[in-house]
C-alpha cells in the first residue's frame, strides 16, 4: 500500500538520470572567483563580502526574478549575459549556459536543475531621483524541459516577477503556455523577452501578436534581444528593476524563510538555498524547521555569486545559502518554512506541491548491487519533494525501487474497490479510476489531422481547439495518464516532422474501463510484465504482446507457451517451440580455450537474463512490452 | 642427458632419406583395451605428469572453407608432393620442422628428466599432417622419443587427407611408428566436396579408404565427416554414413559445421539460413548419425566420437579427463603444470616464441590452478563424454555443496530425459530416486555416481547445459 500512500500524495515528478547524483555533489566545486572590478568595487577581500554591505540592500533595491520560457529558447543563454553584463561572470570566461552545472546539463545542453545567482546592478531610476543606487538582482535560471517543470514552480515561489522569453523565429510554443500560467497564477509580474532576433527567420511581430491573443500582453511590453549579438540586452535589467516589484516581506519580524533547494556537499554537508521572506538571518542564529521542528545553528550564510560567497547576514528579500549541520538532505525537504527557533511562526504557503508525472521502475541488473543503487536514489532524491520511491520486489527483476509507477496505480485502483483486484484478481472491476492529464499541443496548423487521430487513439478528449496565429493550432486534450507515460511524445514528434510542441499538467481522476492484464510464461505469471489496459483494447494488445515476447525471447531447452491472461480468461498464446542443437564445435588439438570461452559467454548471456519459474528472459523483454502496453 | 634432436637434421642433406632406425613393433594389443564398459574412464587430477604429445603439422594444399586453423597454404607453387614421398621437399616444411625440433629440444620434460613418464600418445595433426614426407614424421617421433621417452606400445596417430598419399608413403609412416590413422574424408559426395573447397574429389576419398584398409599393420583408423555442410540433404547424409559403416574404420569423427568468422563460410552463410540446414534440421542430422552408428556397432562415447569396442582415441582421452599434454608447433594448445598455453598462430611470431623459449627468456609457468575454473574444466569436459560426470570424485575435489547444486540444476532435465543420473553400476536412476537421492543429502546412502548428458538429445544441448553448470561453479 507504499504505492497508494505515495500517490494520494501524488505530485508532479522529476525523473533525473541517476547520472546525475554524483553531479549533484558535485554541483559546488568553487574555482575562485575574481570579483569583477567594474562591478562591486566596494565588496571587501574577494571570496567574500560583509555582512555590512548586505545590509545596504533595502528590499526596496533587492529585485527576484526567474527566466522561464520554451525549451531551448535561451534561458540559460540570456542568463550569462545578465552575469556578464553585471560583472559577476567574466566574459569569455567558463562555458557557456554557466549556471548549467549538472553533468546531463553540460551532455545534453539542456537545463535540468534551476540555479539562483546573485548580482549587482547601478541603475537610475526615477524613484530614486539622480542618484544611481546599486541594486542587488537575484536570478533564477529555469529548465524550459516539460518534464522538469516542477523546478519552475517552486523557482516561482522565491520570485516577485519572470521573464518569459520566446524565440523569435519559434514564436510561442507549449512550454512558453505552461510557464505563463504558471507566472501568471503565482501573480507574478511578467517582463516578456522575444529572443533570437538575430535569427534570419525571425519574426518579433508574429510573437507579439501570439503574445497579444494568448497572454494579453501589450506588445509595446516586449524587450527584443539576442543573447547571442548582445542586441537590445542593455534594456532588460532596467526592465527588471522598474517593472518588478521588490519583496514584500517584513523586515523588523523574526526571520522565516522558504526552502527553495537543498543539496549535500562533500565537504560542507548539506547546503540549503533559501529565501528571506522576513527578518534577516546571522551565522550562530538558532533555526527551526516548521516541518520536522528540528533546530540548527547556522554555521555558515551567504548568497550565491554565482559560487557561495559567506557574507555572515541574509537580510529580509535575498536569497541566498544556509549551511546548518543538517546532516542529509532528508532533513531539508524543499517547500519547508525555516524560521527562528523557539517560536511559532505561520508557515509559508510553500509552493504547487510535486506531482508524481513520470514513472519509473528501477532494478539493479545485478541483484548484488541493490544496496548502492539504494544509496544512489537516496542521494538523488531526498532533497525532491518531487520524487517518491518505493521498495519493492519483483519475482522478475528481483529487489529493486518501483518510483510511483503502474504498480501503485493499480494499488490506487485496489483501495478505491476494496473488494476488487485484491480478491479477485483479475475480476473486472466496475468503477476503476485512473489518472489523467490536460495536454497542451501547439503544432503548425497541416499536422492538426494526424495529431487529433493520435490523441483519439489514446483515448483523448478534445478540450480546446484554437489557432493561435496563421500557421499555429493550439490542441488541449484530456489524455489518461498511462497513455502518454511512454512514447506518446516520441510520436507526437514523429508524425509532426518534431515541430510540435507538448505539456501537460495533471489532472483529476475518472472513470474508465479498465482490466489487469497477466502475462503468463508456462503458466506462471510474470508481475513485472502485468498491465492495465483498457477492456477495449485488451485483446488487441494481449495478442501483440505475445507475438513481441514470441520474437524476444530465444528458444530454450524446453517448449514454453506464452500466454496474456485477463484474471483466468487467456486472452492471447503463443508456443515458443524448445530449441534443438546449440552449437556443438569439438574441442580441436586439446584447445579447449576457445570452447570454454564460447561457454563462458554463454553462461555471462544467462546471467543477464531475468528468471521467471525456469523461462529465462532477456532484459529487452520488459522495456518492449512498456513501450506497446503504454502506448496501445 | 638426452641429445637434443635438433643437430640431427640441421645437418641432414636435403634430399637423402634418413636412416629409419629400429623401433618396436608398430602393431598393439587392442584386445586388452576392451572391457565390458568401452566408456571413457573418469578425469583424473590433473596432477599427473604428461604422457602425451600434441605436433602440429599446418600444412594444407588450400585452405577449406570453413577452416581458421593456423595452417599454411603450400598452394599449387609448392613442389607437388609425389605420393612416394620421394622428390623435392618443400624448403617451407623443412624449415618448419627444424623450428619444431626446437621447440622439442627447448622443452623441459615435466616433472623432470629422470621422473617424467615415457609418452603414451603422440598425434599429429594439422592442417594436413600427411603432406610432411614421412621421413620428417620419422625425425619428429625420434626428437620425441630422446626428449621425452616413449612407452612400450605408444599410440601415434597421425591426420592424413585423401590424394595425398599412397601405399608406400603410409607403409613408411607405420614404419616411422604410427599406428594410427585419421583419415579427412568429411562428406562422399563429389559436389559437397567441391563445395568445401577440399583439395580431393571422391576418387581420392575412395582410393585412400582403399589404402588404408589394405595396410598390413594398420588397425586402428578413424574416419571424420562433416554435417551440416551446405546444400547437404539428408539423403546425402545417410549416404555418408553407409560408406562410412561400409569402410568399416574403428574410429569415426563427426563434426557438426561451424561457421567461423573470417572464413570463405563465414563471409557466404548464415548459420541456420539457406543453404545451411536450420537449427532442427542440424539437429536431425545429428541424430541420425548417433542411430546409423550405433546400429553399426559403434559407441557414442563423446559428442562429436564414435567407435568399435575398445578403440577409443587414447589420445582424445587424455583431453577428456582434463590430464596434462605437451604440444609443439604453430598454434598448438599445451596443458602442462595446470597452465594452458596456446602458441603463436603465425609463423613468424612462432618462430620469435620459440627463440626465446630457447634463451630462457619464456617458461612455461607453473601455477596453482583456479578451484572454480579446474571445476569448469572437469564439467565441460566430462559432460561432453558419454562416461560423463563422476559426481564422487567431483565431490571429493571441489566440495559436497557445489556437486549438489549442480545436481540440482539438472535434476528438471532429468525429467525431460536430457540428462542421465546413474548409480555405480551405470544404472539410470529415474527422476523420483534422483530427487530422493538428492534429499537424502548423505554422502554414504547416495546412490548417484554418474550424471551425463543423453544421446542425442542432451549432447545437442551440451553447450546450453554446460554453460547452466558454469552459471552455477561460477556464478
Ligand atoms: N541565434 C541565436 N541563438 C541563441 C540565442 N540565444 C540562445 N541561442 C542558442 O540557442 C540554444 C539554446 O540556448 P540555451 O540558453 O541553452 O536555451 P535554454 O532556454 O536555457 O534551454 P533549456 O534550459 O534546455 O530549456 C543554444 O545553442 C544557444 O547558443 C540568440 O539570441 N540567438
Ligand atoms: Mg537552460
Amino acid at each position: 500500500m507504499a504505492g497508494a500512500a505515495a500517490l494520494r500524495r501524488s505530485a508532479r515528478r522529476i525523473v533525473r538520470p541517476l547520472a546525475t547524483a554524483t553531479a549533484l555533489s558535485r554541483t559546488l566545486q568553487q574555482p575562485e572567483r575574481l570579483f569583477s572590478s567594474q562591478a562591486s568595487p566596494e565588496h571587501g577581500p574577494r571570496g567574500a563580502m560583509s555582512g555590512s554591505e548586505l545590509g545596504l540592500y533595502t528590499p526596496e533595491l533587492i529585485r527576484n526574478f526567474s527566466i522561464i520560457a520554451h525549451v531551448d529558447h535561451g534561458k540559460s543563454t540570456l542568463a550569462d549575459r545578465l552575469l556578464e553584463l553585471t560583472g559577476t561572470i567574466q566574459k569569455g570566461h567558463g562555458q557557456p549556459q554557466y549556471l548549467d552545472k549538472l553533468q546531463v546539463e553540460r551532455e545534453r545542453g539542456i537545463t535540468v536543475k534551476a540555479q539562483t545567482a546573485t548580482m549587482f546592478y547601478w541603475h537610475t531610476s526615477a524613484s530614486h531621483g539622480p542618484d544611481t543606487p546599486r541594486y542587488l538582482l537575484n536570478l533564477i535560471d529555469t529548465p524550459g524541459h516539460v518534464d522538469f517543470s516542477y523546478e519552475v514552480s517552486r523557482s516561482l515561489a522565491a520570485c516577485q516577477g519572470a521573464l518569459l522569453v520566446v524565440d523569435a523565429a519559434q514564436g510561442v510554443q507549449a512550454q512558453t503556455i505552461a510557464n505563463f500560467y504558471l507566472a501568471f497564477e503565482s501573480n507574478l509580474s511578467i517582463v516578456p523577452v522575444i529572443n533570437k532576433i538575430d535569427q534570419p527567420t525571425a519574426d518579433p511581430d508574429n510573437v507579439k501578436d501570439q503574445l497579444k491573443r494568448l497572454f494579453d500582453i501589450d506588445p509595446s511590453e516586449a524587450l527584443l534581444t539576442s543573447a547571442k549579438t548582445g542586441k537590445g540586452l542593455e534594456q532588460v535589467l532596467p526592465a527588471v528593476i522598474e517593472r518588478i516589484p521588490s519583496p514584500p516581506g517584513k523586515c523588523d519580524s523574526p526571520v522565516r524563510m522558504l526552502l527553495l533547494d537543498s543539496y549535500f556537499d562533500e565537504y560542507k554537508g548539506v547546503i540549503c538555498h533559501v529565501a528571506v521572506v522576513d527578518g534577516a538571518l546571522h551565522k550562530g542564529d538558532k533555526i527551526a524547521s516548521a516541518a520536522t521542528g528540528r533546530t540548527y545553528e547556522v554555521q555558515d550564510v551567504g548568497i550565491m555569486h554565482p559560487e557561495l560567497t559567506p557574507t555572515g547576514v541574509l537580510y529580509t528579500g535575498q536569497v541566498g545559502y544556509v549551511i546548518s549541520g543538517m546532516r542529509s538532505t532528508k532533513e531539508a525537504r524543499i517547500g519547508d518554512t525555516l524560521h527562528q527557533a523557539k517560536i511559532t511562526v505561520e508557515p509559508l504557503p510553500g509552493f504547487k506541491p510535486a506531482k508524481h508525472m513520470v514513472f519509473s521502475g528501477l532494478y539493479p541488473a545485478d541483484g548484488s548491487d541493490f544496496e548502492a543503487l539504494s544509496h544512489a536514489i537516496e542521494k538523488l532524491t531526498c532533497n525532491d519533494a518531487s520524487v517518491s520511491v518505493t521498495k519493492e520486489t519483483s519475482t522478475a527483476l528481483g529487489m529493486g525501487f518501483r518510483k510511483l509507477n503502474l504498480g501503485s496505480f493499480c494499488s490506487k485502483v485496489q483501495v478505491e474497490n476494496p473488494a476488487a483486484l485484491a480478491s479477485n484478481p483479475g475480476k473486472r472491476v466496475v468503477g476503476c479510476w485512473e489518472p489523467t492529464v490536460i495536454a497542451t499541443i501547439i503544432i503548425p496548423s497541416e499536422y492538426v489531422g494526424p495529431v487529433i487521430m493520435l490523441c483519439s487513439e489514446r483515448r483523448g478528449e478534445q478540450i480546446e481547439y484554437t489557432f493561435i496565429d496563421a500557421q499555429r493550432a493550439l490542441l488541449k486534450y484530456r489524455l489518461p495518464l498511462k497513455e502518454i507515460i511512454v512514447d506518446f511524445y516520441n510520436e507526437l514528434k514523429g508524425i509532426t516532422s518534431g515541430y510540435a510542441t507538448f505539456d501537460y499538467e495533471d489532472s483529476e481522476y475518472q472513470q474508465s474501463d479498465l482490466v489487469k492484464m497477466d502475462i503468463l510464461l508456462n503458466g506462471q505469471p510474470v508481475d513485472a510484465m502485468a498491465t492495465i489496459v483498457h477492456n477495449q483494447k485488451a485483446q488487441r494488445i494481449g495478442r501483440e504482446l505475445v507475438e513481441k515476447l514470441k520474437k524476444i525471447i530465444d528458444r530454450q531447452m524446453f517448449e514454453i507457451t506464452i500466454q496474456a491472461a485477463i484474471g483466468s480468461k487467456v486472452i492471447a498464446r503463443e508456443t515458443l517451440s524448445a530449441m534443438r542443437k546449440n552449437v556443438l564445435a569439438k574441442c580441436y588439438g586439446g584447445d579447449i580455450t576457445r570452447k570454454k570461452k564460447l561457454l563462458e559467454k554463454q553462461k555471462e548471456g544467462k546471467k543477464r537474463m531475468k528468471r521467471v519459474g525456469s523461462v529465462d528472459i532477456p532484459q529487452e523483454a520488459f522495456h518492449e512490452l512498456l513501450k506497446s502496453s503504454g502506448s496501445k | 642427458m638426452l641429445r637434443s634432436a635438433f643437430p640431427l637434421i640441421s645437418h641432414l642433406p636435403p634430399k637423402k632419406s634418413p636412416p629409419i632406425h629400429p623401433r618396436p613393433p608398430p602393431v598393439r594389443q587392442y584386445a586388452t583395451a576392451t572391457t565390458s564398459h568401452p566408456f571413457t574412464p573418469p578425469p583424473l587430477p590433473p596432477s599427473l605428469p604428461p604422457a602425451s604429445a600434441y605436433v602440429h603439422l599446418p600444412f594444407c594444399r588450400k585452405r577449406c572453407h570453413y577452416c581458421d586453423f593456423p595452417i599454411v597454404a603450400l598452394g599449387s607453387s609448392s613442389p607437388t608432393p609425389s605420393p612416394h614421398g620421394e622428390g623435392a621437399e618443400d624448403p617451407r616444411i623443412t624449415d618448419y620442422v627444424r623450428l619444431l625440433l626446437r621447440e622439442v629440444a627447448a622443452t623441459c620434460p615435466v616433472p623432470d628428466v629422470d621422473d617424467g613418464v615415457p609418452l603414451e600418445t603422440v598425434f599429429f595433426g594439422g592442417g594436413t599432417s600427411s603432406l610432411v614426407p614421412p621421413r620428417l614424421v620419422a625425425v619428429v617421433l625420434d626428437a620425441l622419443r630422446g626428449r621425452f621417452g616413449l612407452s612400450q606400445c605408444p599410440e601415434v596417430s597421425i591426420e592424413m587427407d585423401p590424394g595425398t598419399f599412397d601405399a608406400a608413403r603410409l607403409r613408411e609412416l607405420i614404419g616411422a611408428g604410427v599406428n594410427r590413422v585419421s583419415l579427412g574424408v568429411q562428406a562422399f559426395q563429389e559436389d559437397l566436396l567441391q563445395a568445401c573447397g577440399r583439395a580431393h574429389g571422391l576418387r581420392e576419398v575412395h582410393e585412400a579408404v582403399e589404402i588404408v584398409t589394405a595396410c598390413e599393420g594398420l588397425q586402428n583408423w578413424s574416419m571424420d565427416l562433416i554435417s551440416s555442410l551446405p546444400n547437404q540433404t539428408e539423403a546425402m547424409w545417410e549416404e555418408s554414413l553407409r560408406c562410412t559403416v561400409d569402410a568399416r574404420p574403428t574410429h569415426i569423427s563427426v563434426y557438426d559445421l561451424q561457421i567461423e568468422q573470417g572464413t570463405k563460410f563465414g563471409q557466404m552463410y548464415t548459420p541456420g539460413v539457406h543453404p545451411l540446414p536450420s537449427d532442427s534440421e542440424s539437429a536431425n542430422l545429428y541424430k541420425i548419425a548417433s542411430k546409423r552408428l550405433s546400429e553399426a556397432g559403434y559407441h557414442h562415447n563423446e559428442i562429436s566420437s564414435y567407435c568399435k569396442p575398445g578403440y577409443e582415441c587414447k589420445h582424445n582421452v587424455t583431453y577428456w579427463q582434463n590430464r596434462s599434454f605437451y604440444a609443439f608447433g604453430l598454434g598448438s594448445a599445451s596443458y602442462i603444470n595446470s597452465v594452458r598455453f596456446s602458441r603463436p598462430r603465425r609463423m613468424k611470431e612462432y618462430a620469435e616464441w620459440v627463440q626465446n623459449l630457447e634463451n630462457g627468456t619464456w617458461s612455461h609457468e607453473s601455477r596453482n590452478s583456479d578451484m572454480k575454473e579446474m571445476a569448469m574444466d572437469v564439467v565441460m569436459l566430462s559432460l561432453r563424454t558419454a562416461w560423463g560426470l563422476d559426481l564422487r570424485s567431483f565431490s571429493k575435489s571441489f566440495g559436497k555443496s557445489l556437486t549438489l547444486s549442480l545436481c540440482n540444476t539438472f535434476k528438471p532435465f532429468l525429467e525431460s530425459g536430457l540428462v542421465i543420473v546413474m548409480d555405480m553400476q551405470r544404472q539410470a536412476l529415474s527422476p523420483g530416486d534422483f530427487e530422493l537421492d538428492l534429499q537424502n543429502k548423505c554422502d554414504s546412502g547416495s546412490r548417484s555416481a554418474f550424471i551425463r548428458l543423453s544421446d542425442p538429445d542432451g549432447f545437442l544441448l551440451s553447450n546450453e547445459l554446460i554453460s547452466l553448470a558454469f552459471g552455477i561453479i561460477s556464478p
